[in-house]
């Protein structure tokens, strides 16, 4: 790997990124450093339409191998596809207060859930329109606050990346409701990627999911969460102060860490059963790791998907 | 604090330490306070899944709440226990419960192995009380906790020494095996006992050993009144600091053998004090049946030859003079043996039916007389009359019967005289003695002479009272001249034969015309006499207006002849003079029997140092004369070392020596060779090791002072008598205290309480 690959891979580590103000240079850096090293593009394979032909070398796939070239002329060709220009992704970003929480600190800077969900976001958004696929854009906490009609218009990561930035998280969520105001609000089929806590009712978390789907909307469904969620690190007494008017509870951690993360594993595991019902991809993702991880996966998995 | 037997013994529980009680009661809040401090110390959170929270705490609130308090009491109760086990309970007085306790502590045993400890009891395989009494011991140390208890072992034959390094007591520590081999060695002594000393010994051990809290005595004796009566005093004020120091317990060996008698030979005397050549002796010896009425039959010996038959004769607890048949008469002078053997069948303790006593036998008494006013004749001179008096001529070989010879001087010689070659010293009307005269005076009389001091017309009262007085050589202060004038009658001497007050006169009992009470007296010094003073009036003048022949001796009136102990010595004053100025005495028959029976009352054989009681070292007055360096061998004729030191008191120039031994241990005749003459030695057992009458219990805690004490009986203790005993448990409650801990450390981790992870980053 040379410097250069390495200078850019670090930007792909939250700690990194939270000393990086400016959410589009972050979302840049996260894909120029997912995309360094790789030999092709992680979209490859997604399009349908037919670019050219290319003859065959030894290595190359024969899934893509064309046999009616074969048939005719005796030579081995691959069909070679450009990449698709009309996917609509929607991405719908939860700014509630739970989304604000941080444990990771980085001099005087802190990576919130939220700052990772943007961070996602941007990237994700700096992706699609990169090959020209239109991007829009849902931020909500307890009401769908902010929505951008999707675009492939050059100036709309700007206008993206600027929303993300000033979207105040103050509120409860309520993500059933704003899933439901969401399916009817699109009338194109979407690629909706969902990034959020998911701290939330269940039953309307599941009921907004089932309505995108109803809609024949293809869903990614994000749970972010701190490392201290996942983990439970604490030692000494403790008053923990729940956001969204939570209240109040002052406890032992170590006595009660044990029936937290089963409490915590109940529900992530109710929710990825959920989604497996419906054909959506889940994936819980720790704000703590680097985003490479995460979204190259998710590509890798989304890839398979499409084939 | 110590532990108090007093009230322990009364309560099932009790603690060596109080003050730690206290605070273990005041421990089991810290856990408590900790807890209620923990509650307001912790820190602040903003936390987004508190949904999940809230339900893992709603689902395990009873058990975390069970949790937080059964770790709270395993906390309470560590730090109690912790307390308690630092406060040392003594538990379970009463149950068998205390025998799977350890102890710790300091033991003191106080071993009596005087002579009375050798009754021969007879137990099965302890023929003495000593046997038996060892025992005991060795049966108490079995059953000490090894490396938890010490033992100091004092043995209580005397003499025992309270200030320097002293046999008596070994202080052997934790060494259990070793204490059993001190307790074998401990060897019969033929010495008395010395209970007090072995109690201070065991006293200042208690106050110097300050680690051990827990304290006990064990007092091992044959409870005889020997052992206790003679220092019941001394014991009274000892008894309840050792109760304060010590849990004191007594082991009476002869609980079960009061019964238990000895017959005993306590002392053998010259009657009349000094035993002289020439003349008959008698002797008297004291024996005694101590338990029961015994008849047994006594041999005299002379010189370890008999003195005329054995005899029977009954026995029992109080004094029984016996006297000598058959007076014996002393060719030569020097040191005789006088024994008493009494044989009885059947005494338990016959190493006291034997006493031997040495007398040495005067031959020629040196007397110096000392003439204030010189003069011829009886009459005139006090020297002349005096040396008439103690040396009277005999018509045939012998030049005189008396053992004395007197050796007239002027006053004036007085200074040049080497007093200590003389057995006595008179003083005849002189008038007055300087201060280094008085002193030497002084010096001689406390080392063992006598002297006689005569009064007459030269007395210098001012003289007399502001030298002689001073240094206790006067019976009291001259106070005024009695004189009669022509026409008055002579004072007479209060003198009745059948009325005989003093020793002194002893040899006119019973003699009607000795003339006594005829002599008459023109002219004596009055004198006042001090309430308990420790002067003896001899005898005394005839109260005025009592008709001759009616007067009674024990009336009152100024003393004639008074005598009072200075040191080892005697003075003798006399108020009237010596010659015949002052009285018609001289002229009497009966003037040179008294003469002479004053100074053989008051004239110390001078063996004293020959007679000693087991454990006595020996010491050879400067004065005894020697021509080699003495050789002291005991009965067994094995040579024993002698130590020589400078007397400086000595009037000799440059100081003489003195020669002593080590304590003499063996009873019998010692023999001490001084070159070309041998002095038998005397060592006999002490006689208050005879009265073998014992004490109960509650004379023996009466004798400590009514402490509170256990007493025990002869019989080693059994398992279960010790089990009963208090039993420290501090060390268990550390064993459990260690054990809760551990289960405080694994619920804290079962329960998640304990730091397993490191600490959050939050």
């Amino acid at each position: 790997m040379t410097e250069t690959a390495t200078d850019y891979r670090k930007y792909l580590e939250p700690r990194t990124l939270a000393r990086i103000a400016s959410l589009d240079l972050r979302a840049r850096l996260v894909v120029e450093g997912l995309m360094t090293g790789m030999h092709r593009s992680p979209y490859q394979g997604i399009s349908v339409e037919f670019a050219q032909h290319r003859q065959y070398v030894a290595g190359d796939d024969i899934r893509h191998v064309d046999w009616k070239v074969f048939g005719k002329t005796d030579k081995i060709y691959l069909k070679q596809y450009q990449e698709e220009t009309n996917l609509h992704l929607i991405c719908v970003v939860d700014a509630s207060e739970s989304m604000g929480f941080s444990s990771i600190t980085a001099d005087k800077a802190t990576w919130s859930k939220y700052d990772h969900a943007t961070a996602i976001a941007a990237s994700l958004s700096y992706m699609a329109i990169q090959q020209q696929d239109s991007v829009g854009l849902a931020v909500f906490d307890s009401d769908l606050k902010h929505y951008i009609k999707p675009s492939n218009s050059p100036t709309q990561w700007k206008v993206i990346t600027q929303d993300l930035t000033t979207v105040p998280r103050l509120k409860k969520t309520n993500t059933g409701r704003v899933l439901d105001q969401l399916a009817e609000k699109l009338t194109h089929r979407s690629v909706i990627v969902i990034l959020s806590d998911f701290f939330d009712e269940l039953e309307g978390i599941k009921k907004g999911l089932r309505h995108l789907r109803y809609k024949k909307h293809e869903i990614m469904a994000f749970q972010i969460m701190d490392p201290a969620e996942i983990e439970f690190p604490f030692e000494e007494a403790t008053l923990f102060q729940g956001l969204e008017g939570m209240g109040e509870l002052l406890t032992e951690p170590r006595a009660l860490r044990e029936g937290y993360l089963r409490q915590l594993e109940a529900f992530t595991e109710e929710i990825r059963k959920t989604c497996r019902g419906m054909h959506i991809d889940f994936v819980r993702m720790n704000s703590g790791e680097p985003l490479d991880v995460t979204l190259s996966g998710f590509l890798a998995a989304r890839s398979a998907t499409m084939k | 604090m110590v532990f108090e037997p007093n009230t322990a013994t009364s309560l099932a529980f009790g603690f060596v330490s109080w003050p730690m009680a206290g605070v273990a009661a005041g421990l089991i809040s810290i856990p408590i306070i900790i807890h209620i401090l923990n509650r307001r110390r912790f820190k602040t959170v903003t936390w987004a899944a508190m949904e999940f929270l809230m339900r893992a705490m709603r689902k395990n609130r009873r058990r975390l709440e069970f949790e937080q308090w059964i770790l709270l009491a395993t906390r309470c109760l560590v730090v109690f226990l912790l307390g308690l086990a630092l406060a040392r309970p003594m538990g379970c007085e009463r149950t068998s419960l205390a025998r799977i306790a350890g102890r710790t502590g300091l033991n003191v045993i106080v071993l009596d192995n005087s002579y009375s400890m050798a009754y021969q009891a007879d137990r099965p395989g302890a023929k003495t009380h000593l046997d038996q009494a060892k025992k005991i011991v060795d049966q108490l140390i079995e059953q000490m906790s090894p490396g938890g208890e010490s033992v100091v072992l004092i043995t209580a034959g005397a003499p025992i020494n309270a200030t320097g390094p002293n046999k008596s007591i070994s202080k052997i520590g934790y060494d259990l095996a070793q204490a059993r081999d001190a307790v074998k060695s401990v060897r019969q002594t033929y010495g008395g006992t010395d209970l007090v000393g072995a109690l201070r010994l065991a006293l200042q051990t208690g106050r110097e050993e300050t680690r051990e809290q827990n304290k006990t005595l064990h007092i091992l004796t044959d409870s005889t009144r020997g052992a206790w009566d003679p220092q019941m005093a001394a014991l009274k004020q000892l008894g309840p600091e050792l109760a304060r120091m010590f849990k004191v317990v007594h082991h009476d060996l002869t609980r079960d053998h009061k019964k238990q008698w000895n017959d005993a030979v306590l002392d053998v005397s010259a009657v009349g004090g000094l035993v002289r050549v020439k003349f008959d002796s008698d002797f008297r010896a004291d024996v005694r049946s101590f338990g029961s009425e015994q008849s047994a039959v006594v041999q005299w010996k002379v010189d370890d030859k008999p003195l005329g038959a054995s005899f029977s004769t009954p026995l029992g607890p109080t004094a029984h003079e016996l006297m000598t048949k058959e007076r014996p008469q002393f060719a030569t002078g020097g040191p005789h043996v006088i024994s008493v053997d009494v044989r009885v069948a059947g005494d338990h303790l016959p190493g006291d039916n034997v006493r031997n006593h040495v007398e040495d036998v005067a031959a020629d008494l040196k007397v110096l007389l000392v003439e204030g006013k010189r003069g011829a004749g009886v009459n005139q001179s006090s020297g002349v009359s005096l040396a008439a008096a103690l040396t009277p001529a005999h018509e045939g070989p012998l030049k005189s019967l008396s053992s004395f010879v007197a050796e007239p001087i002027s006053d004036l010689e007085l200074g040049n005289r080497v007093l200590h070659e003389y057995s006595a010293v008179v003083l005849a009307d002189v008038a007055q003695l300087t201060g280094p005269e008085a002193d030497r005076l002084k010096q001689f009389v406390e080392q063992g002479g006598t002297l006689l001091v005569f009064m007459g017309d030269g007395v210098n009262k001012d003289n007399y009272n502001s030298l002689l007085l001073p240094r206790k050589l006067m019976p009291g202060p001259l106070v005024k001249l009695m004189t009669t004038g022509t026409d008055q009658k002579p004072y007479r001497l209060n003198f009745k034969p059948n009325a005989i007050q003093s020793d002194y006169l002893e040899s006119f009992r019973g003699m009607e015309n000795s003339g006594l009470d005829l002599v008459g007296v023109l002219n004596y010094w009055q004198l006042e006499l001090a309430q308990g003073s420790g002067v003896t009036p001899i005898i005394k003048y005839v109260p005025n207006g009592i008709e001759p022949g009616k007067q009674d001796p024990g009336a009152p009136g100024d003393p004639a002849i008074t005598v009072h102990g200075l040191g080892q010595g005697h003075v003798v004053w006399i108020s009237t003079s010596a010659n015949g100025d002052w009285t018609d005495f001289p002229a009497h028959d009966a003037y040179a029997p008294l003469m002479q029976e004053l100074l053989a009352h008051s004239v110390k054989s001078g063996t004293h140092w020959m007679n000693l009681e087991v454990g006595q070292p020996l010491i050879i007055p400067s004065n005894v004369r020697m021509t080699a360096a003495p050789v002291l061998l005991d009965p067994d004729k094995k040579a024993l070392a002698l130590e020589s030191k400078l007397d400086e008191r000595s009037e000799r120039v440059g100081g003489s020596t003195i020669y002593t031994s080590a304590p003499l241990n063996v009873p019998g005749v010692y023999s001490l060779a001084l070159g070309e003459t041998t002095i038998p030695i005397a060592v006999n057992i002490p006689p208050g090791e005879a009265d073998l009458r014992t004490l109960n219990d509650e004379a023996i805690r009466e004798a400590l002072g009514r402490i509170e004490m256990d007493m025990e009986g002869e019989q080693p203790p059994t398992d279960l008598q010790v089990a009963e005993a208090g039993r420290d448990w501090g060390w268990h409650l550390t064993l459990i205290v260690l054990g809760l801990l551990c289960v405080e450390a694994f619920m804290a981790m079962r329960f998640g309480h304990w730091k397993v992870a490191a600490p959050a980053q939050v």
